[in-house]
């Protein structure tokens, strides 16, 4: 298979994406105890190179600020404190255009709340009335500001806007226990797992359900109450839901997606994929009307759509040979 | 002989109460009340009363403390409307008042509140308080924390009695009540040092009636049924009107089939209280200690007959239903009596369980339900219904019958859950319980991995069921216990208990328990060690008896329990032999079963570790393990492992041998080291994932899935461990345990439950079942339309519409 890459190519299944290129941002805290600095780094470095080999972010779209640069210098680009933080913001600001998709990532402890809920860095915390401010000159951006810390929750009323995906690891900041949250966020965005609905790319919709679900199971395992629920807020209203789906909350964190799609070179491919494509559509028309319909119906119509594209995909394969 | 003594108790008694009399002019009102409560003390509760009624009223200065005692009285005798009359009066007073009343007429008003409680559970609230504000009155009055202590331990709050208690004790040391009040603690909780608690508090008042009734309660748990009926009757003597005592009498008299002496217990106890629902009570609790739930539900439930207001038989005739599987009925009668006692912790635990098991789901097998939370329920029952299947026939076999089905099995993911389902409250120290054709056992998830076998543990609980049934639940506990472990044992290598250095050397040192208060080691342990000695002692004499008699003996010696034999004889009748002689055989047996490793183990001082040769050699084992002085090391554990082939401590010398054999690359050796382990040990989790890993790569594929299989006995719930047994089944083409496994993997909804559920429909299909394995993929497809792998299966099964894959 010729895989062509698009710069960290923003893909989007049957709802169409704003098409344009993709810029991250990651930032550890400060980590208080070398584990926490381990986890933390771990799951940043997971994330930055995956933006970087299977999203394909170019250097200058990829930001890798950490609480010490020289525990990682190939991938850390600066200390994270509050100054260069907004610094990053704003060269992204400058760097990216209307359409694009800027993925902020903040990992590590958070405390305070409303306005004056922090992410802890070292020197002054950044706290959410600061990236309320740093983040307005990215407006026509379709920004995705995750916030992986512990306390993070009032993030989502101070952050919410349009074209804002505002996810939170606590439903508020009264969670302020230890989480870990960020680690399966960082697996679901960085690997098939993620990948519900095995299409290659992983949707900001999708890996917040895995990450939240593989939560809620690591509680459960260990006898646990949970201390941690996170919640997305997509819609601008300010109120996160935590389990969000096609319409309201979610809407948005569903057309957003991060993986590499495969650009077919052989004219062939191009009409098979286009065919499957128009299928997958269907399949999803289906599904919406599934409530609605004779359950025989129903799942006649999806096996003869799901035989076409097992078909189309088999065409695909006799071309271009199996995936590697 | 009694009948004059009693007479002339009585006619003492008369005097002192003319004596009173006479007094009265003399202004000395005070003894009035001590009097009284000396009579009440040796059951003259008529004499008491004349006594408490001159003392309330001559207005003398205690004459609320007086008032009060008549109160209790009236209530002990089944009076509730005089009692509620008297204790109310008391009450009134109070709320007018009481603000200015003095330490010990704010004892009268607890005193009061607590008679008034059984109708009226704020009352309760209002005894506290005025318990409390006695104690702040007079620091140095014993009596409110004596009577707190009561109240505490009355709704099962045990470490507010045991404070309670402590404070009174401190106050007085020997006082005999807070004495017993510890005991009554020590009891509840199980703890070793209950009749050494009770014999102080009866060291400092030999005539306290309690204390007697408490020890013939020990007793009586203990299967000592003569000693049980003395200690009763000493409390009678002492005090002819306890209907405790009346009932420890009547219970040994029922479990020893004795109905002479159960009715004359009967009899006294209506002497008391003409409806005595106490004493059925009571009653209804002994014999469930002796795991007759049946009967107990019946003695319930005469109680409730005798007085449908008391919440103490509403609450033992529910928990009995709920032992027998009643569950509505058990909730019903709970439910009740909960709610004229809502400060009752056990009533209050187990309704909140009733709530929870509401959210549990049920898996029927042939002859089994297995009740367990729904997020579990079908994974664990993919393992434990066939095995008990498998242990039904198999015990059915060896005890030649058959218990009634369908027999329930409940498992709860946190003990505490477990705990409060056995005895109320959390901290109960057991894995699992059986009530007869009911077992409540933990789930593997309750603790941590490692620490248990779930399936050793299901078969033991159901060998408990054979047992009880096939001797209408009349088997000794010892004879129990051992049979269950002995079935673990043969049941599976490595299943049930081993022997510990610390037994051997107990065995050594003479501390072992004699066959004949074997119970004792189960009921009333005297050291912390000497529970889990019984278990595996209990075994160990079970295991001789079936190897010298033969296996038909174990069944006659249930059969002869059920027919109403004691242990004596049942020893005579089956074995031929008395409880002595059977200790001496059990004696030489034991030197010749463990005669190597005895000749290591030094006799135990009762206290850390067994020293000797053993524990000495492994220890510089370890040592020269450290050391990296890897062929002295071995030398050193093949020595150890020799004097000690059945040790399977976690630093037993087969892997110890293992790590050595491991590092030098030999894996067959590490492999035999850890096999002769995992044969010995049944939650060897580590030991059995390397074996799984070494076996493997060694390429004897069956061998690493014998290992798996193991461990899923120990921890079920790791869907990694479930696909590699799947993997490992596919390439023996064990096409069933391939499938058992997949959809094992989904039921633990593991992070990636697509390619999970694809992987079952493959297995599917492989077993010959290419319908469900057809929409098993077009749910997976239907979820994820683009997933090539599943795709390509479907097609693939559209192609074999029949026949599967091969």
């Amino acid at each position: 298979m010729i895989a062509i890459g698009l710069a960290a190519l923003l893909a989007v299944a049957p709802q169409q994406p704003a098409a344009g290129a993709t810029h991250v941002l990651l930032v550890t805290g400060l980590s208080g105890e070398p584990r926490f600095a381990t986890a933390f780094h771990a799951a940043a470095a997971s994330i930055y190179d995956a933006a970087k080999s299977r999203w394909i972010a170019s250097d200058s779209s990829l930001v890798f600020l950490a609480e010490d640069p020289a525990k990682d210098p190939a991938r850390i680009t600066g200390r994270a404190t509050r100054e260069a933080l907004a610094a990053a913001l704003l060269k992204l600001g400058t760097r990216s255009a209307p359409g694009d998709v800027v993925l902020i990532v903040l990992i590590g402890h958070g405390s305070g709340q409303g306005a004056d809920s922090r992410f802890n860095l070292p020197g002054p915390d950044a706290t959410a009335a600061d990236f309320a401010t740093w983040l307005i000159p990215l407006a026509g951006r379709t920004v995705a500001l995750v916030n992986a810390s512990s306390g993070s929750g009032d993030f989502v009323a101070l952050l919410s806007a349009k074209d804002r995906i505002v996810v939170t690891a606590t439903k508020s900041a009264m969670e302020r226990n230890e989480i870990t949250f960020f680690e399966h966020f960082a697996k679901a965005i960085t690997s098939e797992a993620g990948d519900a609905d095995r299409d290659g790319r992983v949707t900001l919709l999708e890996a917040f359900g895995f990450a939240r679900r593989e939560v809620a199971k690591g509680y459960q395992t260990k006898n646990l109450l949970a201390t941690e629920h996170a919640i997305l807020d997509d819609d601008g209203d300010g109120k996160g839901t935590a389990e969000p789906g096609a319409t309201g909350d979610g809407a948005l964190a569903r057309t957003v997606a991060f993986g590499v799609a495969a650009l077919p070179s052989d004219p062939r491919v191009t009409a098979l994929v286009t065919e499957r494509r128009a299928l997958e559509a269907q399949v999803d028309a289906l599904r919406r009307r599934k409530s609605s319909m004779d359950s025989t119906a129903y799942e006649r119509e999806l096996e003869r759509l799901l035989v076409e594209i097992a078909t189309k995909s088999a065409a695909i394969r006799a071309v271009t040979g199996p995936k590697p | 002989m009694k009948r004059a003594r009693t007479l002339g108790l009585f006619a003492l008694t008369a005097g002192i109460v003319a004596c009173a009399q006479a007094q009265q002019d003399t202004a000395r009102p005070p003894s009035l009340v001590s009097l009284g409560e000396a009579l009440v003390l040796r059951g003259k509760l008529t004499e008491a009363d004349s006594v408490f009624r001159l003392a309330v009223t001559r207005a003398v200065p205690e004459r609320r403390s007086a008032l009060a005692a008549r109160a209790e009285l009236a209530s002990r005798r089944g009076n509730a409307a005089e009692a509620a009359r008297l204790a109310g009066s008391i009450a009134d007073e109070f709320e007018r008042d009481g603000a200015r009343w003095s330490a010990a007429d704010l004892v009268a008003a607890g005193r009061a509140y607590v008679v008034l409680g059984r109708d009226d559970a704020q009352s309760l609230r209002a005894a506290l308080r005025a318990f409390d504000a006695a104690v702040s009155a007079d620091s140095n009055l014993i009596e409110p924390r004596i009577r707190l202590g009561d109240l505490f331990l009355d709704k099962y709050n045990a470490p507010d009695a045991r404070a309670s208690y402590r404070e009174a004790l401190r106050l007085e040391p020997k006082n005999p009540r807070a004495l017993l009040g510890m005991a009554e603690v020590l009891s509840f909780e199980g703890s070793p040092g209950t009749t050494a608690a009770v014999r102080a508090s009866l060291a400092a008042n030999p005539a306290l009636a309690p204390a007697h009734a408490l020890l013939a309660r020990q007793h009586l748990d203990a299967e000592q049924y003569d000693s049980a009926a003395i200690a009763a009757g000493r409390a009678l003597a002492a005090d002819s009107s306890s209907l405790e005592a009346w009932a420890m009498l009547g219970a040994t008299a029922w479990l020893r089939d004795d109905s002479t002496a159960f009715a004359r217990a009967r009899a006294g106890a209506a002497s008391v209280n003409p409806r005595p629902a106490e004493f059925y009570a009571d009653i209804a609790e002994a014999v469930s200690r002796h795991r007759r739930y049946a009967e107990s539900e019946r003695f319930g439930r005469e109680a409730v007959a005798l007085d449908s207001a008391s919440s103490r038989a509403l609450g033992v005739l529910g928990i009995n239903e709920l032992r027998l599987g009643k569950i509505d009925d058990g909730r019903a009668h709970l439910t009740r009596a909960f709610e004229r006692d809502p400060f009752h912790v056990w009533y209050k635990n187990t309704l909140d369980l009733l709530d929870e098991l509401q959210k549990f789901r049920t898996v029927s097998t042939r002859r089994f339900q297995i009740v367990a939370p729904a997020a579990e329920v079908d994974l664990l029952a993919a393992y434990l219904g066939p095995l008990l299947e498998e242990a039904y026939d198999s015990l059915a076999a060896r005890y030649e019958y058959q218990p009634t089905t369908p027999i329930r099995i409940e498992l709860y993911r946190r003990h505490a859950d477990f705990s409060v389902r056995t005895v109320g409250l959390a901290g109960l120290g057991a894995l699992g319980v059986s009530f007869g054709t009911v077992l409540v056992m933990d789930a593997p998830s309750a603790r941590d991995p490692g620490s248990f076998n779930w399936g050793s543990t299901a078969w033991h609980e159901l060998a408990h069921t054979f047992t009880l049934g096939l001797s209408a639940h009349r088997v000794p506990r010892w004879f129990s216990e051992g049979l269950s472990v002995l079935e673990e044992r043969r049941a599976r290598p490595g299943w049930g208990a081993d022997p510990a250095p610390e037994f051997l050397a107990a065995f050594k040192a003479g501390g072992l328990l004699p066959v004949s208060r074997l119970n004792d080691g189960f009921v009333r342990p005297s050291h912390p060690a000497e529970l889990g000695f019984s278990y595996y002692q209990a075994s160990l004499l079970c295991e001789m008896i079936e190897a010298r008699w033969g296996r038909p003996a174990l069944v006659k010696m249930l059969q002869a329990y059920r027919d109403g034999q004691d242990t004596p004889g049942v020893f005579a009748s089956v074995l031929q032999t008395t409880p002595n002689a059977l200790a001496e055989q059990f004696s030489t047996w034991f030197r010749q079963r463990f005669a190597t490793t005895l000749a290591s183990i030094a006799p135990w001082t009762g206290n850390g570790p067994a020293t000797g040769a053993f524990a000495s050699t492994l220890a510089e084992a370890h040592s020269l393990l450290e050391q990296k002085r890897a062929a002295e090391a071995k030398a050193a554990f093949e020595r150890a492992e020799a004097m000690f082939p059945d040790y399977a401590g976690p630093d037993a010398p087969s892997l110890g041998l293992a790590r050595l054999a491991r590092d030098r690359g030999d894996k067959a050796a590490a492999v035999a080291a850890l096999a002769r382990h995992t044969a010995l040990d049944e939650s060897a989790f580590s030991a059995n994932a390397l074996e799984a890993s070494l076996r493997e790569e060694l390429g004897d594929v069956k061998g690493a899935a014998a290992a798996l299989e193991r461990i899923l006995w120990i921890a079920p719930y790791d869907p990694a461990l479930h696909a590699r047994l799947a993997d490992l089944a596919d390439r023996l083409d064990d096409r069933a345990r391939a499938l058992r496994e997949r959809r094992a993997v989904v039921r633990l909804a593991p992070s990636d439950l697509l390619e999970a559920r694809y992987q079952l429909a493959r297995a599917l299909a492989r077993a010959g079942d290419p319908a469900a394995a057809r929409r098993e993929i077009l749910q997976v497809l239907e979820a994820a339309p683009g997933f090539e792998k599943a795709q390509g299966l479907l097609l693939e099964l559209r192609k074999q519409p029949q026949g599967g894959m091969p």
